[in-house]
């Protein structure tokens, strides 16, 4: 005996929930900005001693802006993806995305550069500035690193078309937390490297 | 009650039943399931704490004792601080908010299910990678602060620290993911009709405390980081001599921590917001103001924390702003304490077991507060600060403030969740005789302190005049500890032969009442709708649906509604039981273990375990793909 014919079941006429993933993201977002915010907190705290850091030079920006750039433009091809997926077009999306990713591996490539040649005078070792200059570039790094990983798994899913109704929209919970560590790296640039020269 | 609707409620139950093997219970995402467990397991860490507590009281209880060794004593405190305030107080909470949040707003389960059930994995594994320091005879021995740089390698040696650090960064995960899904689940999954100024005050307390874990806990996070790669990694952030910055320690840890003790305390005044009225037969009073104040307490509790650090040497206009702040915080606090005297003054009050624990509670709030303003009067904080005062001010504040009302709790919703009525009698006693045993044990430790009596010493000499209260004090611990036996007796009595609680046998508002007693696994057959702040107080028949549209019943689904008016949005698919969170956790379990003794490999082996785990987890099914 199957059940509808007991009782005359009439869903409620409203689309199914997309929403869940794209609010969850922006929490763990704000979440995250804190984590940061205690991050330059402590550097402006630490600044407090700055007579007892031993910085020989200042922080180069030949890489930094370079890095910064690049970020950027990462931001905007993976925007761009994502409307294209909006507009159907699944495979140009699915080429922005993995375009973005390759910008998000050359940063990594360009901070291991940099990271060399900031060595040379100054390590985590040195004194209070090494360890939370290398603390929040790391830190963001590894949000990067993250940031990479969420955009891989969203490269090789099996399909984008809505046909489906997945309640989450992977591609753009994805790009938003790419973003936000886009936005990181804004602060970190303006706090870390070009702060120091004023 | 025709054929067809017992039909539905089979259907329902083949829906969201999770299968009673051991697979279903290692994978279930059923709120009620994890509630249960995240109840069970805050009273085990209770259990545990409050064995340690009596433990360093039988060292106080007489001068110049010695059976626990200074680091002993040092560690058993340090224990039992974290125990309680990171592995009790809030996990208990969210156990209640867990159980109660989907039942109270109409909803079907929270908005992540999977996500919840890796909360409380992470939650209970974390616990046990606390307590396996305790095995190695490292436990951390710097109190549940743990100022540096006394926590350094140098001054602390051993993998106690370690311990402490990765734990909590453990737990912050767990604790995290927890608020993200109180607030979704608030935001979008009311019941029809239950406008924001409609809600339970009991969601205020949490949505509150859900904005302040995400905006504080990442302080606790980064501070433990901190600390780990001083002492392992050779970094210098707290180290003096290389610009390090020993306050930076507290400045951050009290950024979190402040806010925490709102996290603590606030959905226990959101519980005491709901029993009060229900026992006081009445409405209660002034509802926009307890929950303005409620929201305020939150707001204002992150511009207080250099009280925790008046002793520390601050500029005069620093300490005079964070007086000012705490001092603030009481006046939220009193506004929520006045409308709960009005609505007993103005409603004719049952004295429950419940409301004798609720009564409680409001004794000690306001003894713990004023004591608190104490704190708050900079040369008074000056002159207890570190002594036995602060100790009982904390107490009055975290027992009096948690526990009473978690116990009201207890008394009032287990029938919900067992589906059998506590002994009320036998809870009366308990109450009595935990209430006077209280205030016998912490109210002596207000004169100790003045006395001078300073906090964290393993023994202190005779004749100081301090044997008669520290004795008094321990006897008071133990009579706590009895009144606490007689809940637990009370509790396995009402199983085997408590009376049957049915639906609602408080004749409460709250729509968790409307269903049957324990809940069924689908909760209500239609997803109810609401008209007034009283659901069950008023006329309006929550299941009424004629043409049967809010059944949903092709799969697991529920209803979602706009964030301020609750008008029907859209319907949330909901994921079926997996296994996937308890690997996650247990993936990350691995990471942190190796990471408190540096094995390296491991912890690589951790990372990509978990990072497979939740490819698994996120993984598109077949089922959801043809839902």
């Amino acid at each position: 005996m199957s059940f509808a014919t007991l009782v005359p079941v009439r869903r409620m006429s409203v689309p199914l929930e997309t929403e869940r993933g794209t609010f969850a993201m922006r929490l763990v977002i704000l979440t995250e900005s804190f984590l940061f915010i205690c991050l330059f907190a402590s550097y402006f705290m630490l600044e407090n001693n700055k007579s007892r850091w031993k910085i020989e030079e200042l922080p180069k920006l030949n890489f930094a802006i370079p890095m910064l750039v690049l970020l950027i433009i990462s931001s905007l091809v993976l925007h761009w993806g994502e409307l294209q997926v909006k507009k159907q077009r699944y495979g140009i999306g699915r080429i922005a995305l993995a375009l973005t990713i390759l910008i998000g591996l050359v940063f990594l490539t360009l901070q291991a550069f940099e990271y060399r040649a900031h060595w040379e005078h100054l390590t985590p070792y040195t004194d209070s500035y090494g360890s939370i200059f290398y603390t929040i570039t790391t830190f963001h790094a590894a949000h990067l690193i993250a940031g990479l990983l969420i955009l891989a798994y969203v490269l090789v899913l099996p399909r984008y078309a809505p046909a489906l109704e997945s309640p989450y929209r992977p591609f753009h919970v994805a790009a938003m937390y790419w973003h936000f560590v886009d936005v990181v790296w804004i602060f970190v640039v303006a706090i870390l490297y070009v702060g120091p020269h004023f | 009650m025709s054929a067809g609707t017992t039909a539905v409620q089979q259907r329902l139950k083949e829906i969201w039943e999770t299968p009673k093997t051991v697979y279903g219970w290692f994978s279930t995402v059923d709120h009620k399931e994890i509630g249960h467990r995240y109840l069970a397991t805050a009273f085990i860490f209770l259990i545990i704490g409050g064995v340690e507590a009596l433990i360093m009281r039988i060292q106080l209880a007489q001068s110049d004792q010695s059976w626990l060794t200074p680091e002993a004593y040092n560690q058993l405190f340090t224990m039992h601080g974290m125990t309680m305030i990171f592995w009790y107080a809030s996990p208990i909470l969210s156990g209640f908010a867990n159980y109660l949040i989907p039942l109270m707003i109409g909803a079907r389960d929270m908005a992540f299910p999977r996500l919840n059930a890796f909360s409380y994995w992470t939650f209970v594994l974390s616990g046990i990678l606390l307590y396996v320091s305790a095995f190695l005879g490292q436990s951390p021995h710097g109190g549940w602060f743990a100022y540096a740089p006394y926590t350094s390698l140098r001054y602390s040696p051993g993998y106690g620290m370690d311990f402490y650090a990765l734990a909590l960064i453990f737990l912050t995960i767990s604790t995290t993911v927890g608020a993200i899904n109180f607030i979704v689940s608030i935001f979008r999954l009311r019941a029809p009709g239950m406008a924001i100024s409609r809600m339970p005050l009991f969601l205020y307390s949490t949505l509150t405390i859900s904005f302040a874990i995400l905006m504080s806990l990442p302080a606790l996070t980064v501070d433990c980081v901190f600390l780990l790669l001083d002492r392992r990694w050779g970094t210098h952030f707290f180290d003096s001599r290389l610009g390090g910055e020993p306050l930076l320690w507290q400045q951050l840890f009290w950024f979190f921590g402040h806010p925490w003790v709102y996290v603590v305390f606030l959905p226990a005044t959101g519980m005491a917001s709901m029993i009060i009225p229900v026992f006081s037969r009445r409405p209660i009073v002034g509802y926009p103001y307890v929950a303005i104040s409620t929201v305020l307490t939150g707001v204002v509790g992150f511009g207080v924390w250099l009280h925790h650090m008046f002793a520390v040497g601050m500029s005069d206009m620093a300490m005079s702003f964070f007086s000012a702040g705490s001092m603030t915080i009481s006046i939220f606090s009193a506004v929520q304490v006045f409308c709960w005297i009005a609505t007993i003054w103005k409603g004719r009050p049952v004295a429950t077991a419940a409301m004798h624990f609720a009564m409680g509670f409001l004794a000690l709030l306001v003894i713990g507060g004023l004591n608190g303003i104490f704190t708050a009067i900079i040369p008074v904080d000056w002159q207890v600060h570190d002594t036995y005062f602060v100790v009982a001010h904390l107490h009055y504040v975290l027992i009096g403030a948690n526990v009473f009302p978690v116990f009201a709790a207890f008394h009032y919703w287990l029938p919900k969740m067992t589906g059998r009525m506590l002994d009320e009698r036998l809870g009366k006693w308990s109450f009595w005789v935990m209430f006077v045993g209280f205030n016998l044990a912490f109210f002596p430790m207000h004169l100790a302190g003045l006395g001078g009596m300073p906090r964290r010493i393993y023994t202190y000499p005779a004749g100081l005049g301090l044997d008669g209260l520290n004795m008094t004090a321990t006897i008071g611990a133990f009579i706590f500890g009895i009144g606490i036996l007689l809940s637990i007796i009370n509790f396995f009595k009402s199983l085997r032969t408590g009376q049957i609680a049915g639906k609602n046998p408080w004749n409460a508002d709250s729509l968790e009442w409307e269903t049957d007693s324990p809940p069924a696994p689908y909760a209500t057959v239609h997803i109810p709708t609401v008209a007034s702040r009283h659901p069950l107080w008023d006329d309006h028949d929550e299941e009424y649906d004629p043409n049967n549209e809010r059944i949903f019943d092709e799969g697991r689904e529920t209803l979602s509604t706009t964030w301020l008016d609750a008008e029907p949005q859209s319907i949330m698919k909901m994921p079926e039981d997996t296994i996937s969170p308890l690997l996650v956790a247990l993936a990350l379990m691995l990471l942190f273990l190796a990471l408190v003794f540096q094995w390296m490999w491991v912890a690589l082996a951790g990372t990509v375990g978990t990072l497979f785990a939740g490819y698994y987890w996120l993984w598109p099914r077949q089922e959801e793909e043809l839902a």
